[in-house]
């Protein structure tokens, strides 16, 4: 039993030494960093310890970092809405045959496999004013100025589009892998009891998919909370604060402007945020499941 | 492209000739570190890539020391030196420290003295190499004692370039006159240079060209448009030091400040009104786009980085607008120019930068040698050319960078004259985070979230809290 239980111990600790070190190591680091003032440009740049809440206090009344979270959490959900929606369309197609699926399918996963900043990148060439194609062809042909440097909504809803086609092929991807797991019995019978395609999808294939929709929407709104890369490539986070979003606000405190001990407050205090969210969001889900079942 | 070429070509003969007098001593010099590989970061500019692709595999060829320099974006070259200085890791040998960021590093004690260092080991010290050779610029590089922590390898002034084709076309002038009054010229005054915005916007546009009444480093999210603003248009107001009180650090007229003073105020209006008259792209321009926006022919006028300057006027191959770029000092208000050469201002940025060594560095001698190889004079004038910088004095008069300063429009001649007239940035240690605290106020006036006015008091009252949380407002 002990020898089993060494040997399991054994191959484990590869990953539990790598765990520690990636994971818990810099977690507890930035933890610790966030009770100090510290920033190596002040006239002291040593780390001071002010009190455990000192940094949190002042995060609490900081309106430019808590309205960076409103637009984040604001951004998740829209951008979570159109990729469920999307996806949920995209892997429902899939199920049926069409001619040149195959190639659909093929091109339609390709986002996935670019990296966040070449999306920034394309989307940047695509669009910037005076040199991509499109703010042209919205010129010419219906009159609309496109101009994401200078109007807030605009560079909001190109991020929120450029997300959306970067991750709705993961969502319809794992969609589609839960659709096609799907025991057919229940469909059958429904056909038999004379149910609709619509109250087929409504009362069966969505609930059944219900723990799949979770797992896509945990892992898509934890994404997309922490967006950075795409945005940082587009827009910088302008025009003014429009699209800094919470992780490019802390990385501008911390890497432009050396506020260590208030970005790594920052930063659990958005980790929080984050896992409250989850939670609600998954205590919600699985109640409305076990009601229904 | 071609004048990297023509460089390559000229600094082989030049480095043949330099070989022929000091080859042994850096030979010699080198031995105890061939096989070295030396690792350097800086921004890719085309010094940056001369260094790298020139100079470079003659230090090797002479030293039998390797040197990789990475040339990249301005953005990741911050981020790839700080965070190897911060953690210690010496990854880097030597870093590219541009004159705003010196006070930064060296309050934070990253560079190693080169002054000292030298002195230490005289060994190391290479015959044909003296300081003293270098232009003013170098004194942004040394501390207090006058020791000198990095090795210019860049110096430009930004200045005012206008396509002279169209400022001489005979139906825009007698068009301008008809309309304003009096003769088209490139801008001395502000109100002409808005003048002669509006006009070409519209000439442009009526003769089918795709072209604008100026340039705007207008991105609404990159410093970029905040260093436009505090280091060129703000000067040339006769703002200084981004309007911070050198004597209690505030910002804010109520304290003494100037950020959210009139000159300021004039400054921002001024240059938020010049958008309906900039290219389409100008608010998501840093300095890269300027420069291409203006090599492309879709300005007529503009304030733009002295890099650029000179391959804009010189390169067919990248520039649209070769033989028809003129330079200038930029315009200014009343009394900056004289406030500017009696030293008590400036009415632009002195622009550039330094190869220093990290202390994190595990090849300091070697990279000392570098350095020096860097600092000699015998190849100032190619790389003058293909880089469009100088930073030795005696590369001025150098009959080979005489030619292209004719083909450039006397930008050289301009730098040699007026770089006096011109300053690098204040010597803040927040330099980063104030210019952070700023942004967001500047990109919020040129998206028209904020009037300038509403921009400059937000702003000093951010920079205000920002140094007075670091410290400096006592």
């Amino acid at each position: 039993m002990f020898s089993n239980n060494r040997t399991g111990w054994l191959l484990l600790s590869p990953t539990i030494i790598i765990l520690l070190i990636m994971g818990l190591v810099p977690f507890f680091y930035v933890l610790y960093v966030g009770f100090f003032k510290w920033n190596p440009l002040a006239v002291d740049p040593s780390m001071q310890f002010e009190g455990f809440g000192f940094n949190y206090r002042r995060l609490i009344f900081d309106e430019v970092f808590l309205a960076s979270i409103w637009r984040s959490i604001k951004f998740s959900v829209v951008t979570l809405f159109f990729e469920l929606g999307l996806g949920f369309i995209l892997a429902l197609s899939l199920l049926s045959s069409f001619p040149l699926k195959s190639f659909f399918r093929g091109v339609h996963t390709l986002p996935l496999v670019i990296a966040p900043i070449v999306v920034g990148s394309i989307f940047k060439l695509f669009t910037v004013q005076g040199l991509g194609p499109l703010p042209h062809l919205l010129k010419d042909y219906f009159g609309y100025t496109l101009n994401y440097g200078l109007n807030a909504d605009q560079a909001f809803w190109m991020i929120v589009i450029m997300d959306i086609w970067h991750w709705t092929p993961f969502v319809t991807l794992t969609l589609l892998a839960g659709l096609s797991a799907l025991p057919q019995d229940p469909y059958e019978s429904a056909k038999i009891d004379g149910a609709n395609n619509f109250q087929i999808f409504i009362y069966i294939t969505i609930p059944m998919m219900v723990p799949v929709l979770i797992v896509v929407i945990f892992i898509r709104l934890m994404d997309s909370l922490k967006i950075v890369d795409e945005v940082w490539m587009l827009t910088g986070g302008g025009p003014g604060y429009a699209t800094r979003f919470t992780g490019i606000h802390i990385w501008k405190e911390v890497f432009e402007k050396r506020f260590y001990g208030l970005g790594s407050a920052m930063s659990i205090l958005y980790l929080y945020i984050t896992i409250v969210i989850c939670w609600l969001l998954y205590s919600v889900m699985v109640s409305r499941g076990k009601n229904e079942d | 492209m071609k004048n990297l070429i023509i460089a390559l070509v000229a600094s082989t003969f030049s480095f043949a000739a330099m070989a022929d007098g000091h080859a042994e001593w850096w030979k010699k010099a080198g031995a105890p570190y061939a096989g070295t590989v030396l690792q350097g970061v800086a921004e890719n500019t085309p010094p940056g890539q001369f260094a790298g692709e020139v100079l470079a595999k003659e230090f090797e060829a002479l030293t039998g020391i390797k040197v990789q320099l990475e040339n990249t974006s301005w953005d990741s070259m911050y981020d790839k030196a700080i965070k190897d200085m911060e953690a210690n890791s010496g990854i880097y040998d030597f870093v590219y420290i541009e004159q705003d960021i010196v006070y930064d590093y060296l309050n934070r004690d990253f560079l190693v003295n080169i002054t000292q260092g030298l002195a230490n080991n005289p060994d190391l010290q290479a015959p044909g190499v003296s300081l003293d050779d270098f232009t003013t610029f170098i004194d942004y590089f040394k501390d207090g004692s006058g020791d000198v922590f990095g090795v210019p390898m860049e110096a430009f002034i930004k200045v005012y370039l206008y396509r002279k084709d169209l400022f001489e076309a005979a139906d825009a002038k007698a068009a301008f006159r008809a309309q304003y009054g009096y003769g088209l010229t490139p801008a001395t005054s502000f109100d002409q240079y808005r003048d002669n915005a509006e006009f070409f916007t519209h000439y442009c546009a009526d003769n089918g060209m795709e072209c604008w009444g100026t340039t705007v480093q207008g991105h609404t999210g990159h410093p970029a448009s905040t260093y436009e603003f505090l280091e060129s248009i703000g000067p040339s107001f006769g703002l200084y030091n981004w309007g911070v009180n050198m004597d209690n650090y505030h910002s804010c007229v109520e304290d003494g400040g100037q950020l959210n003073g009139g000159r300021a105020k004039a400054a921002l209006n001024f240059w938020t009104q010049l958008l309906p008259f900039a290219p389409p792209e100008a608010l998501q321009s840093t300095w890269s786009e300027v420069g291409a926006s203006f090599a492309a022919g879709r300005a007529a006028q503009g304030w733009v980085y002295g890099e650029n300057a000179a391959w804009i006027a010189t390169d067919a191959e990248k520039s649209a607008v070769v033989g028809n770029v003129g330079v200038m000092l930029p315009p200014t208000a009343p009394g900056v120019m004289t406030q500017a050469a009696s030293g008590n201002g400036y009415i632009g940025y002195f622009d550039g930068g330094a190869y220093g060594i990290p202390h994190s560095s595990k090849n300091i001698e070697a990279t000392m040698l570098w350095l020096q190889y860097v600092a000699l004079n015998d190849h100032q004038a190619d790389w003058a050319i293909a880089g469009g910088r100088i930073t030795h004095k005696d590369t001025y008069a150098d009959p080979k960078v005489l030619a292209v300063d004719e083909q450039a429009d006397g930008y050289f001649s301009l730098m040699r004259d007026t770089g006096f007239l011109y300053a690098g940035a204040p010597p803040f240690p927040f330099h980063g985070a104030g210019r952070g605290a700023i942004d967001p106020f500047i990109y919020s006036a040129l998206a028209g979230e904020m009037t300038p006015e509403e921009a400059l008091d937000g702003a000093c009252k951010a920079l205000d809290q920002v140094m007075s949380d670091l410290g400096y407002q006592g």
